[in-house]
């Protein structure tokens, strides 16, 4: 029977007729049935031109290889001159090599660290407990609100903030601190000892809140007959979390943990505004490090030699962090 | 949840800890609101009134925090002394520049990245989220001198620019995971009923159009609470509110009203934006890898 119909319309595609052919019908005008025998239209819409795609696609692209492909090239160009505020001269790769030797820049990656270690493992405690708390809290609306609170805030201006509250003298902060015992006389800031402490709390402030929040956003993921399962066979609620609930939020976590990470590479706003670096180089990050060469000397060829580095460590986490990002949709949460 | 109502025994364990949680609770709320209420009840207060602070170890004398009369001066002397009226219109274009310049072309190429497939596309992908993910700093440095032989330093285009380079990036890879969630049959039948792939395209957008107003919400947020971009790229003619704020700060003279005041006036109104977006906003702060 179908072979019937399909028999009809024997004569071969001629080439650029459209995918879209109605079946069973033919391509000579008088096999086919009256209300088919209109003018074909000047362009059938073809299965997908990629020139059409290519062309929405452009504008994003150019805008794109201005701001990103061609500074990357001008960074690698540059780090090879010495820059100043005129034009550069060629050194070679007397940049990197002095690098090797600067104490500053070595300092720098192991503050760095240290900062993103801090922060990360208080964020991350806090955060995940905060989580477990809030999640099917009575008022769960309502502190996911207050907690989104500081991550709206500008980070600079959240550094001014707490500036004032770490103020040696009429700081709410250094009062509060001074009368549980936890500091001695000098200002929180001044000390090379506690000046890191100070702005892993500012950084802890601000984004532990994202932390629970993702963490809350895995918890209700947690598969419910699973805990009733474990609960019914005696498992205490402890042995739950660690047996369940924990293994369940491991994907959740680690994007949180690699997008906290980053963004401590990549912000220093707050950090800026509160220690500049100081007191004797006790916070350098090495992203302040680089802020300073580049932009407080000027000497953009070094900045460049030193962003590069910078630049190539966050890569290789970025790739990383998208071939977290990339697994298969069940697996992710 | 009917498991919970069937459960009635509570283990001194359980119990402990639900009094643990309470307390903790409490306490990071305190700690996670007192600046943000600091910063607005100090921008009221009176220069001598702001420092005021109990002894050492007088745990009572905290009430002296709320022993003020509020004054509204260091607002006036923000907008009459200090131009923030100019700094906030610059805020308002560079950001709002930016993320209408960044979600137009990011969804057209987002689109075009969700229904094609070509070769290197995943290396195309890792290269605009790599743009993303980099350090402001580092972006910063080739973008300074770029920008220097172009004449863009402390203009607003050079300002709108510089912030399209995050949201851009960020605006095609969230996009993207939208518009793959619309299926492709819609834009078929759309064409099987004689629209052009443009009329086709068009007519998916209302679909999308509630995600891409939240991501342009988001790309100003992101573009107004920048500081390094805007106090590099953007000094001299385009400051914009956070720097603004910042160089309030002066080595012999403080003025911890005004700085104060000069952060609500920047804070407020992203506040109340993340409010409006709430639904979307761990998602965009996760880059969409969390989906609530």
């Amino acid at each position: 029977m179908t072979s019937e119909v399909t028999d009809i319309g024997v004569a071969p595609l001629p080439p650029g007729a459209g995918l879209f052919r109605a079946r069973g019908t033919s391509l000579d005008i008088e096999a086919r049935p009256v209300t088919a025998a209109l003018p074909l239209p000047a362009r059938l819409n073809a299965a997908a031109p990629r020139r059409y795609y290519l062309y929405l696609m452009a504008p994003a692209i150019a805008v794109l290889a201005f701001i990103s492909l061609y500074p990357f090239v001008w960074l690698i160009v540059m780090s090879l001159q010495d820059v100043g505020v005129g034009d550069g001269e060629w050194v070679g790769l007397k940049n990197y090599t002095r690098l090797f030797s600067d104490a500053r820049f070595l300092e720098g990656w192991v503050l760095l660290a240290q900062y993103s270690a801090m922060c990360l493992t208080l964020q991350l405690s806090i955060g995940l407990l905060l989580a477990v708390i809030v999640n099917g809290a009575k008022w769960e609306k309502f502190l996911v609100t207050a907690l989104l609170m500081p991550m709206m805030m500008a980070p600079a201006v959240a550094g001014l903030v707490w500036l004032f509250l770490y103020n040696g003298t009429f700081g709410w902060y250094h009062w509060l601190f001074q009368s549980l015992g936890l500091l001695g006389g000098g200002s929180i800031l001044s000390s090379t000892d506690t000046a890191m402490l100070a702005i892993v709390l500012v950084d802890v402030w601000q984004w532990t809140p994202l932390i629970t929040l993702i963490a809350l956003a895995g918890l209700k993921r947690v598969p419910q007959d699973q805990l009733e399962a474990n609960m019914v066979d005696g498992a205490s609620p402890l042995r739950n979390f660690f047996a369940i609930t924990l293994p369940n939020l491991y994907p959740v976590l680690l994007i949180a943990i690699m997008l906290r990470f980053m963004d401590n590479f990549r912000f220093i706003d707050a950090a800026l505004v509160l220690t500049g670096g100081g007191p004797a180089d006790s916070t350098k990050i090495l992203p302040i490090y680089l802020f300073e060469v580049a932009f407080k000397f000027f000497k953009l060829g070094r900045g460049a030699a030193i962003a590069l580095t910078l630049l190539i460590v966050t890569i290789i986490l970025g790739k990383l962090l998208v071939r977290i990002f990339e697994k298969p949709k069940s697996e992710r949460v | 949840m009917a498991s919970r109502d069937v459960v009635q025994y509570k283990s001194p364990v359980a119990v402990a800890f639900k009094v643990f949680s309470i307390i903790f609770l409490v306490i990071y709320l305190i700690w996670t609101l007192l600046p943000i209420f600091v910063m607005f009840v100090s921008s009221f207060k009176d220069l001598l009134e702001a420092f005021n602070i109990p002894e050492v170890g007088d745990w009572a004398g905290v009430m002296v925090f709320f022993d003020f009369s509020p004054t509204l001066k260091h607002y006036q002397s923000l907008f009459y002394d200090n131009n923030f009226g100019e700094y906030m219109a610059n805020s308002l274009i560079a950001a709002g520049g930016s993320a209408v310049i960044a979600v137009t072309f990011g969804s057209m190429a987002a689109y075009s990245l969700s229904r094609v497939e070509f070769r290197g596309k995943g290396d195309l992908f890792f290269w605009i989220i790599s743009t993303r993910m980099a350090p402001v700093v580092a972006v910063m440095v080739p973008l300074y001198a770029i920008f220097r032989s172009f004449d863009l330093i402390g203009t607003l285009p050079g300002l709108i620019l510089a912030y399209t380079t995050f949201n851009l990036p960020f605006a095609i890879w969230i996009l993207k995971g939208f518009f793959d969630n619309v299926p492709y049959s819609i834009e078929e039948a759309q064409m099987v009923d004689g629209a052009t792939r443009f009329q086709a395209f068009m007519s998916i957008l209302p679909l999308v159009a509630p995600g891409i107003a939240a991501f342009i919400v988001l790309c100003i947020l992101f573009a107004w609470n920048d500081f390094l971009f805007a106090a590099i790229i953007g000094s001299g003619g385009a400051k914009t509110l956070p720097v603004a704020t910042r160089e309030l700060v002066q080595p012999q003279n403080i003025q911890w009203g005004a700085i104060m005041a000069a952060g609500v006036v920047t804070t407020l109104p992203m506040m109340l934006l993340g409010l409006v977006i709430r639904k979307y906003l761990v998602t965009g702060m996760t880059m969409g890898a969390v989906k609530e």
